[in-house]
Protein backbone atom coordinates (compact mmCIF):
# COMPACT_ATOMS: atom_id res chain seq x y z
CA UNK A 1 0.00 0.00 0.00
CA UNK A 2 2.41 2.68 1.21
CA UNK A 3 5.79 1.05 1.68
CA UNK A 4 7.48 4.44 1.81
CA UNK A 5 6.66 7.86 3.17
CA UNK A 6 8.01 10.88 1.31
CA UNK A 7 8.91 13.94 3.38
CA UNK A 8 10.43 16.53 1.09
CA UNK A 9 13.55 14.99 -0.43
CA UNK A 10 13.51 12.09 2.02
CA UNK A 11 11.92 8.74 1.20
CA UNK A 12 11.60 6.72 4.37
CA UNK A 13 10.38 3.15 4.90
CA UNK A 14 6.95 3.44 6.47
CA UNK A 15 7.13 0.21 8.50
CA UNK A 16 10.37 1.22 10.17
CA UNK A 17 9.00 4.62 11.12
CA UNK A 18 5.86 3.07 12.51
CA UNK A 19 7.88 0.62 14.63
CA UNK A 20 10.06 3.37 16.09
CA UNK A 21 7.15 5.66 16.97
CA UNK A 22 5.06 2.71 18.11
CA UNK A 23 7.74 1.45 20.47
CA UNK A 24 7.89 4.87 22.11
CA UNK A 25 4.09 5.00 22.50
CA UNK A 26 3.95 1.43 23.86
CA UNK A 27 6.65 2.10 26.44
CA UNK A 28 4.90 5.31 27.49
CA UNK A 29 1.69 3.32 27.98
CA UNK A 30 3.51 0.82 30.21
CA UNK A 31 4.89 3.61 32.41
CA UNK A 32 1.50 5.28 32.66
CA UNK A 33 -0.25 2.01 33.49
CA UNK A 34 2.33 1.16 36.15
CA UNK A 35 1.76 4.52 37.84
CA UNK A 36 -2.00 3.99 37.70
CA UNK A 37 -1.62 0.58 39.34
CA UNK A 38 0.63 1.94 42.06
CA UNK A 39 3.70 0.00 40.93
CA UNK A 40 7.29 1.19 40.70
CA UNK A 41 6.84 3.03 37.40
CA UNK A 42 10.56 3.46 36.72
CA UNK A 43 11.33 -0.21 37.31
CA UNK A 44 8.37 -1.37 35.25
CA UNK A 45 9.34 0.99 32.43
CA UNK A 46 12.91 -0.28 32.59
CA UNK A 47 11.64 -3.86 32.39
CA UNK A 48 9.65 -2.99 29.27
CA UNK A 49 12.64 -1.25 27.67
CA UNK A 50 14.78 -4.27 28.48
CA UNK A 51 12.20 -6.53 26.83
CA UNK A 52 12.04 -4.38 23.68
CA UNK A 53 15.82 -4.18 23.38
CA UNK A 54 16.27 -7.90 24.06
CA UNK A 55 13.53 -8.71 21.57
CA UNK A 56 15.21 -6.66 18.87
CA UNK A 57 18.60 -8.23 19.51
CA UNK A 58 17.16 -11.72 19.86
CA UNK A 59 15.17 -11.48 16.64
CA UNK A 60 18.26 -10.40 14.74
CA UNK A 61 20.51 -12.96 16.45
CA UNK A 62 18.28 -15.89 15.63
CA UNK A 63 17.93 -14.82 12.00
CA UNK A 64 21.71 -14.55 11.70
CA UNK A 65 22.15 -18.00 13.26
CA UNK A 66 19.66 -19.56 10.84
CA UNK A 67 21.36 -17.88 7.87
CA UNK A 68 24.96 -18.05 9.08
CA UNK A 69 26.47 -19.15 5.74
CA UNK A 70 25.33 -15.84 4.24
CA UNK A 71 26.87 -13.85 7.06
CA UNK A 72 30.14 -15.63 7.78
CA UNK A 73 31.95 -13.83 4.96
CA UNK A 74 30.09 -10.58 5.57
CA UNK A 75 30.13 -9.95 9.31
CA UNK A 76 29.20 -6.28 8.86
CA UNK A 77 25.89 -7.55 7.50
CA UNK A 78 25.02 -8.76 11.02
CA UNK A 79 24.61 -5.17 12.22
CA UNK A 80 23.83 -3.35 8.95
CA UNK A 81 21.52 -2.99 7.10
CA UNK A 82 18.73 -3.49 9.61
CA UNK A 83 15.87 -3.03 7.17
CA UNK A 84 15.22 -6.75 7.14
CA UNK A 85 16.31 -10.02 8.65
CA UNK A 86 14.53 -10.59 11.94
CA UNK A 87 13.09 -13.77 13.39
CA UNK A 88 9.78 -13.10 15.15
CA UNK A 89 9.92 -16.11 17.48
CA UNK A 90 13.51 -15.36 18.45
CA UNK A 91 12.45 -11.86 19.33
CA UNK A 92 9.54 -13.07 21.43
CA UNK A 93 11.69 -15.61 23.26
CA UNK A 94 14.39 -13.09 24.13
CA UNK A 95 11.87 -10.37 25.05
CA UNK A 96 9.87 -12.58 27.41
CA UNK A 97 12.99 -14.09 28.98
CA UNK A 98 14.59 -10.69 29.53
CA UNK A 99 11.41 -9.26 31.04
CA UNK A 100 11.06 -12.24 33.36
CA UNK A 101 14.68 -12.17 34.51
CA UNK A 102 14.68 -8.40 34.98
CA UNK A 103 11.43 -8.56 36.92
CA UNK A 104 12.82 -11.24 39.20
CA UNK A 105 16.03 -9.32 39.75
CA UNK A 106 14.11 -6.19 40.72
CA UNK A 107 11.55 -8.28 42.65
CA UNK A 108 8.65 -6.85 40.73
CA UNK A 109 5.27 -8.51 41.37
CA UNK A 110 4.63 -10.77 38.38
CA UNK A 111 0.87 -10.52 38.04
CA UNK A 112 0.68 -6.78 38.70
CA UNK A 113 3.53 -6.23 36.24
CA UNK A 114 1.61 -8.17 33.59
CA UNK A 115 -1.36 -5.89 34.21
CA UNK A 116 0.90 -2.88 33.65
CA UNK A 117 2.46 -4.35 30.51
CA UNK A 118 -0.86 -5.25 28.89
CA UNK A 119 -1.60 -1.79 27.38
CA UNK A 120 1.94 -1.61 25.99
CA UNK A 121 1.57 -5.04 24.42
CA UNK A 122 -1.72 -4.04 22.84
CA UNK A 123 -0.15 -0.91 21.39
CA UNK A 124 2.64 -3.12 20.10
CA UNK A 125 0.13 -5.33 18.31
CA UNK A 126 -1.52 -2.24 16.85
CA UNK A 127 1.84 -1.10 15.56
CA UNK A 128 2.54 -4.44 13.91
CA UNK A 129 -0.86 -4.37 12.19
CA UNK A 130 -0.37 -0.76 11.06
CA UNK A 131 3.07 -1.53 9.64
CA UNK A 132 1.57 -4.55 7.90
CA UNK A 133 -1.18 -2.34 6.43
CA UNK A 134 1.24 0.31 5.17
CA UNK A 135 3.92 -1.95 3.73
CA UNK A 136 1.45 -4.50 2.47
CA UNK A 137 2.74 -8.00 3.20
CA UNK A 138 -0.72 -9.08 4.35
CA UNK A 139 -4.08 -8.42 2.75
CA UNK A 140 -7.74 -9.24 3.18
CA UNK A 141 -10.10 -11.42 1.21
CA UNK A 142 -12.25 -9.87 -1.48
CA UNK A 143 -15.53 -8.38 -0.35
CA UNK A 144 -18.55 -6.35 -1.39
CA UNK A 145 -18.64 -4.81 2.09
CA UNK A 146 -18.82 -1.01 1.63
CA UNK A 147 -16.09 -0.41 4.19
CA UNK A 148 -13.64 -2.60 2.35
CA UNK A 149 -10.58 -0.98 0.86
CA UNK A 150 -10.62 -0.49 -2.89
CA UNK A 151 -7.16 -1.21 -4.22
CA UNK A 152 -6.62 -1.14 -7.97
CA UNK A 153 -10.27 -1.95 -8.58
CA UNK A 154 -10.51 -4.84 -6.13
CA UNK A 155 -12.37 -4.28 -2.84
CA UNK A 156 -10.80 -6.16 0.03
CA UNK A 157 -11.37 -6.47 3.75
CA UNK A 158 -9.13 -4.03 5.60
CA UNK A 159 -8.09 -6.88 7.87
CA UNK A 160 -5.18 -5.01 9.46
CA UNK A 161 -7.58 -2.19 10.40
CA UNK A 162 -9.87 -4.77 11.97
CA UNK A 163 -6.91 -6.03 14.03
CA UNK A 164 -6.14 -2.49 15.18
CA UNK A 165 -9.79 -2.06 16.22
CA UNK A 166 -9.64 -5.34 18.16
CA UNK A 167 -6.58 -4.12 20.06
CA UNK A 168 -8.32 -0.80 20.69
CA UNK A 169 -11.36 -2.58 22.13
CA UNK A 170 -9.08 -4.64 24.37
CA UNK A 171 -7.40 -1.41 25.49
CA UNK A 172 -10.77 0.12 26.32
CA UNK A 173 -11.64 -3.00 28.32
CA UNK A 174 -8.41 -2.51 30.32
CA UNK A 175 -9.22 1.10 31.17
CA UNK A 176 -12.86 0.39 31.96
CA UNK A 177 -12.12 -2.73 34.04
CA UNK A 178 -9.39 -0.97 36.02
CA UNK A 179 -11.85 0.42 38.55
CA UNK A 180 -13.46 -3.00 39.09
CA UNK A 181 -10.42 -5.21 39.25
CA UNK A 182 -10.32 -7.58 42.18
CA UNK A 183 -6.90 -9.19 41.97
CA UNK A 184 -3.55 -8.83 40.28
CA UNK A 185 -3.39 -10.40 36.85
CA UNK A 186 -7.09 -9.93 36.18
CA UNK A 187 -6.63 -7.02 33.78
CA UNK A 188 -3.96 -8.88 31.83
CA UNK A 189 -6.12 -11.98 31.48
CA UNK A 190 -9.22 -10.01 30.51
CA UNK A 191 -7.52 -7.94 27.83
CA UNK A 192 -5.66 -10.96 26.47
CA UNK A 193 -8.95 -12.87 26.25
CA UNK A 194 -10.65 -9.99 24.41
CA UNK A 195 -7.75 -9.61 21.98
CA UNK A 196 -7.56 -13.33 21.34
CA UNK A 197 -11.31 -13.48 20.70
CA UNK A 198 -11.00 -10.60 18.26
CA UNK A 199 -8.13 -12.19 16.36
CA UNK A 200 -10.04 -15.47 16.22
CA UNK A 201 -12.87 -13.59 14.52
CA UNK A 202 -10.86 -11.33 12.26
CA UNK A 203 -8.27 -13.74 10.90
CA UNK A 204 -11.01 -15.43 8.87
CA UNK A 205 -10.89 -12.39 6.59
CA UNK A 206 -7.15 -12.51 5.93
CA UNK A 207 -6.30 -13.78 2.46
CA UNK A 208 -2.74 -14.95 3.06
CA UNK A 209 -2.99 -16.26 6.60
CA UNK A 210 -0.75 -19.25 7.39
CA UNK A 211 -2.75 -22.46 7.11
CA UNK A 212 -2.49 -26.04 8.34
CA UNK A 213 -2.29 -28.75 5.70
CA UNK A 214 -6.09 -29.08 5.99
CA UNK A 215 -6.73 -25.41 5.34
CA UNK A 216 -7.40 -24.21 8.91
CA UNK A 217 -6.10 -20.80 9.96
CA UNK A 218 -3.21 -21.30 12.36
CA UNK A 219 -3.69 -17.88 13.96
CA UNK A 220 -7.31 -18.75 14.73
CA UNK A 221 -6.30 -21.99 16.44
CA UNK A 222 -3.67 -20.23 18.57
CA UNK A 223 -6.14 -17.45 19.40
CA UNK A 224 -8.78 -19.95 20.55
CA UNK A 225 -6.27 -21.76 22.77
CA UNK A 226 -5.17 -18.46 24.33
CA UNK A 227 -8.79 -17.33 24.79
CA UNK A 228 -9.80 -20.55 26.53
CA UNK A 229 -6.68 -20.52 28.71
CA UNK A 230 -7.39 -16.95 29.84
CA UNK A 231 -11.05 -17.66 30.57
CA UNK A 232 -10.09 -20.80 32.49
CA UNK A 233 -7.58 -18.87 34.60
CA UNK A 234 -10.06 -16.04 35.20
CA UNK A 235 -12.65 -18.56 36.36
CA UNK A 236 -10.20 -20.37 38.58
CA UNK A 237 -8.97 -17.16 40.20
CA UNK A 238 -12.53 -15.96 40.70
CA UNK A 239 -13.68 -19.20 42.33
CA UNK A 240 -10.52 -19.39 44.48
CA UNK A 241 -11.26 -15.90 45.77
CA UNK A 242 -14.83 -16.92 46.55
CA UNK A 243 -13.58 -19.95 48.44
CA UNK A 244 -11.13 -17.84 50.41
CA UNK A 245 -13.67 -15.12 51.18
CA UNK A 246 -16.50 -17.48 52.06
CA UNK A 247 -17.24 -17.32 55.79
CA UNK A 248 -16.58 -20.63 57.58
CA UNK A 249 -18.67 -22.07 60.42
CA UNK A 250 -15.96 -21.03 62.90
CA UNK A 251 -16.06 -17.41 61.70
CA UNK A 252 -19.82 -17.12 61.90
CA UNK B 1 -19.42 -20.72 44.76
CA UNK B 2 -21.16 -23.61 43.03
CA UNK B 3 -23.08 -21.15 40.85
CA UNK B 4 -19.88 -19.29 40.00
CA UNK B 5 -18.07 -22.47 39.00
CA UNK B 6 -21.09 -23.48 36.92
CA UNK B 7 -21.08 -20.08 35.20
CA UNK B 8 -17.40 -20.26 34.28
CA UNK B 9 -17.74 -23.84 33.06
CA UNK B 10 -20.67 -22.93 30.82
CA UNK B 11 -18.80 -19.88 29.54
CA UNK B 12 -15.70 -21.93 28.75
CA UNK B 13 -17.69 -24.61 26.97
CA UNK B 14 -19.68 -22.05 24.97
CA UNK B 15 -16.56 -20.21 23.86
CA UNK B 16 -14.89 -23.48 22.90
CA UNK B 17 -17.88 -24.57 20.80
CA UNK B 18 -18.29 -21.16 19.16
CA UNK B 19 -14.57 -20.90 18.51
CA UNK B 20 -14.32 -24.35 16.97
CA UNK B 21 -17.40 -23.67 14.89
CA UNK B 22 -15.99 -20.37 13.57
CA UNK B 23 -12.66 -22.01 12.78
CA UNK B 24 -14.49 -24.70 10.85
CA UNK B 25 -16.55 -22.11 8.93
CA UNK B 26 -13.36 -20.16 8.12
CA UNK B 27 -11.55 -23.19 6.75
CA UNK B 28 -10.07 -22.63 3.33
CA UNK B 29 -11.41 -24.95 0.60
CA UNK B 30 -9.30 -28.01 -0.18
CA UNK B 31 -8.28 -26.61 -3.52
CA UNK B 32 -7.45 -23.06 -2.46
CA UNK B 33 -5.22 -22.29 -5.38
CA UNK B 34 -5.47 -18.73 -6.54
CA UNK B 35 -7.66 -18.15 -9.60
CA UNK B 36 -5.30 -15.93 -11.53
CA UNK B 37 -8.03 -14.79 -13.89
CA UNK B 38 -9.56 -12.90 -10.95
CA UNK B 39 -6.39 -10.96 -10.23
CA UNK B 40 -5.51 -7.58 -11.65
CA UNK B 41 -2.05 -6.21 -12.22
CA UNK B 42 -0.68 -3.97 -9.52
CA UNK B 43 2.72 -3.57 -7.89
CA UNK B 44 1.49 -4.63 -4.47
CA UNK B 45 1.33 -7.88 -2.56
CA UNK B 46 -1.36 -10.27 -3.69
CA UNK B 47 -1.76 -8.79 -7.15
CA UNK B 48 -0.33 -9.92 -10.47
CA UNK B 49 3.04 -8.34 -11.11
CA UNK B 50 2.61 -5.81 -13.92
CA UNK B 51 3.84 -7.24 -17.20
CA UNK B 52 6.62 -5.57 -19.13
CA UNK B 53 9.12 -6.18 -21.90
CA UNK B 54 12.53 -4.53 -21.80
CA UNK B 55 15.82 -4.85 -23.63
CA UNK B 56 18.81 -6.27 -21.84
CA UNK B 57 22.38 -5.07 -22.12
CA UNK B 58 22.94 -8.01 -24.48
CA UNK B 59 20.30 -6.69 -26.85
CA UNK B 60 17.67 -9.33 -26.01
CA UNK B 61 14.02 -8.46 -25.56
CA UNK B 62 13.02 -9.96 -22.21
CA UNK B 63 9.47 -10.17 -20.89
CA UNK B 64 8.36 -10.91 -17.33
CA UNK B 65 5.88 -13.43 -18.78
CA UNK B 66 8.83 -15.49 -20.04
CA UNK B 67 9.55 -16.42 -16.40
CA UNK B 68 6.09 -17.65 -15.44
CA UNK B 69 6.50 -20.89 -13.54
CA UNK B 70 9.45 -19.83 -11.42
CA UNK B 71 9.96 -17.15 -8.79
CA UNK B 72 11.33 -13.85 -10.07
CA UNK B 73 13.26 -11.19 -8.19
CA UNK B 74 13.04 -7.72 -9.75
CA UNK B 75 15.74 -5.40 -8.47
CA UNK B 76 15.27 -1.73 -9.36
CA UNK B 77 18.60 0.08 -9.23
CA UNK B 78 20.85 2.76 -10.72
CA UNK B 79 24.63 3.04 -11.03
CA UNK B 80 24.73 6.30 -9.08
CA UNK B 81 22.87 4.81 -6.09
CA UNK B 82 25.35 3.77 -3.33
CA UNK B 83 23.07 1.23 -1.59
CA UNK B 84 22.35 -0.33 -5.01
CA UNK B 85 26.08 -0.76 -5.58
CA UNK B 86 26.47 -2.27 -2.10
CA UNK B 87 23.76 -4.88 -2.57
CA UNK B 88 24.48 -5.88 -6.17
CA UNK B 89 27.09 -8.55 -5.20
CA UNK B 90 24.36 -10.30 -3.18
CA UNK B 91 22.15 -10.48 -6.26
CA UNK B 92 25.03 -11.86 -8.28
CA UNK B 93 25.68 -14.54 -5.64
CA UNK B 94 21.99 -15.40 -5.51
CA UNK B 95 21.73 -15.60 -9.30
CA UNK B 96 24.47 -18.23 -9.31
CA UNK B 97 23.10 -20.12 -6.32
CA UNK B 98 19.53 -20.27 -7.60
CA UNK B 99 20.34 -20.58 -11.30
CA UNK B 100 17.51 -22.47 -12.96
CA UNK B 101 15.26 -22.23 -9.90
CA UNK B 102 14.58 -18.53 -9.60
CA UNK B 103 15.23 -15.64 -11.96
CA UNK B 104 16.91 -12.40 -10.96
CA UNK B 105 16.40 -9.36 -13.17
CA UNK B 106 18.05 -6.01 -12.56
CA UNK B 107 15.95 -3.13 -13.89
CA UNK B 108 18.00 0.03 -14.33
CA UNK B 109 16.38 3.38 -13.79
CA UNK B 110 16.74 5.63 -16.81
CA UNK B 111 20.40 5.16 -17.70
CA UNK B 112 21.82 4.55 -21.19
CA UNK B 113 23.33 1.25 -22.33
CA UNK B 114 27.03 2.23 -22.02
CA UNK B 115 26.67 3.13 -18.33
CA UNK B 116 24.75 -0.01 -17.49
CA UNK B 117 27.14 -2.20 -19.50
CA UNK B 118 30.16 -0.66 -17.76
CA UNK B 119 28.52 -1.25 -14.40
CA UNK B 120 27.88 -4.90 -15.26
CA UNK B 121 31.47 -5.31 -16.31
CA UNK B 122 32.87 -3.60 -13.22
CA UNK B 123 30.81 -5.74 -10.86
CA UNK B 124 31.09 -8.89 -13.00
CA UNK B 125 27.34 -9.36 -13.15
CA UNK B 126 25.99 -12.29 -15.13
CA UNK B 127 22.26 -11.95 -14.47
CA UNK B 128 20.15 -9.94 -16.92
CA UNK B 129 20.27 -6.17 -16.55
CA UNK B 130 17.30 -4.53 -18.27
CA UNK B 131 17.20 -0.97 -19.58
CA UNK B 132 14.22 1.11 -18.52
CA UNK B 133 15.40 4.29 -20.18
CA UNK B 134 12.07 6.13 -20.10
CA UNK B 135 11.33 4.83 -16.56
CA UNK B 136 8.02 3.40 -17.71
CA UNK B 137 8.47 0.17 -15.76
CA UNK B 138 9.78 2.05 -12.72
CA UNK B 139 6.56 4.10 -12.78
CA UNK B 140 4.50 0.99 -13.41
CA UNK B 141 5.93 -0.50 -10.21
CA UNK B 142 5.64 2.74 -8.28
CA UNK B 143 9.33 2.78 -7.45
CA UNK B 144 9.73 5.77 -5.13
CA UNK B 145 13.19 5.02 -3.81
CA UNK B 146 16.22 3.05 -4.85
CA UNK B 147 16.93 0.26 -4.37
CA UNK B 148 13.57 -1.47 -4.44
CA UNK B 149 13.25 -5.21 -4.80
CA UNK B 150 10.00 -6.89 -5.82
CA UNK B 151 9.59 -10.61 -5.17
CA UNK B 152 7.21 -12.37 -7.56
CA UNK B 153 6.10 -15.94 -6.99
CA UNK B 154 5.92 -18.69 -9.61
CA UNK B 155 2.30 -17.75 -10.41
CA UNK B 156 3.33 -14.21 -11.25
CA UNK B 157 1.83 -12.77 -8.05
CA UNK B 158 3.71 -10.12 -6.09
CA UNK B 159 4.88 -11.66 -2.84
CA UNK B 160 6.76 -8.76 -1.29
CA UNK B 161 7.95 -5.26 -2.10
CA UNK B 162 11.20 -4.59 -0.26
CA UNK B 163 12.36 -1.00 -0.11
CA UNK B 164 15.96 -0.24 0.76
CA UNK B 165 19.22 -2.10 0.72
CA UNK B 166 18.85 -5.84 1.13
CA UNK B 167 21.56 -8.08 2.48
CA UNK B 168 22.42 -11.49 1.14
CA UNK B 169 20.81 -13.47 3.94
CA UNK B 170 17.47 -11.68 3.62
CA UNK B 171 17.57 -12.10 -0.15
CA UNK B 172 18.22 -15.83 0.19
CA UNK B 173 15.56 -16.14 2.87
CA UNK B 174 12.94 -14.57 0.59
CA UNK B 175 13.93 -16.68 -2.40
CA UNK B 176 13.86 -19.85 -0.31
CA UNK B 177 10.35 -18.98 0.86
CA UNK B 178 9.20 -18.52 -2.74
CA UNK B 179 10.76 -21.80 -3.75
CA UNK B 180 9.07 -23.56 -0.84
CA UNK B 181 5.58 -22.43 -1.91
Amino acid sequence: MYPTITIGPLVLPSAGLVYIVGAWVALSMVERSAKKLGLEADATYAMAVTAVAAGFIGARLLFVVFHWPAYQNNLIGVVWPLTGGFNFWGGMLFALSAAFLYGRARQLPLKASLDAMAPGLLVGFMVISLADFLSGPGYGTETGFPLGINVFGIRRHAVQIYEILVALIALIVWWRAYDYRQYDGQLFLMTTAVYAAGRLLVDAFRANSPLTSNGYHIVQIISLVVLLACVYLLGRMATNRETRDKPTRQNM
Amino acid sequence: MGNSRYFWSILLLSLALLGIGWIAVSKEPANHDIDLSDLVEAPIVGYLAPQFTLSSTMGEEMALADYRGQPVVLNFWASWCPPCRAEVPHFQDASLKYNGQAAILGIDQGEPLPIVADFASAFRLSYPLLLDQDNAVNRQYGVAALPTTVFVDANGVVSEVYTGIINGAVLEDRIERLLAE
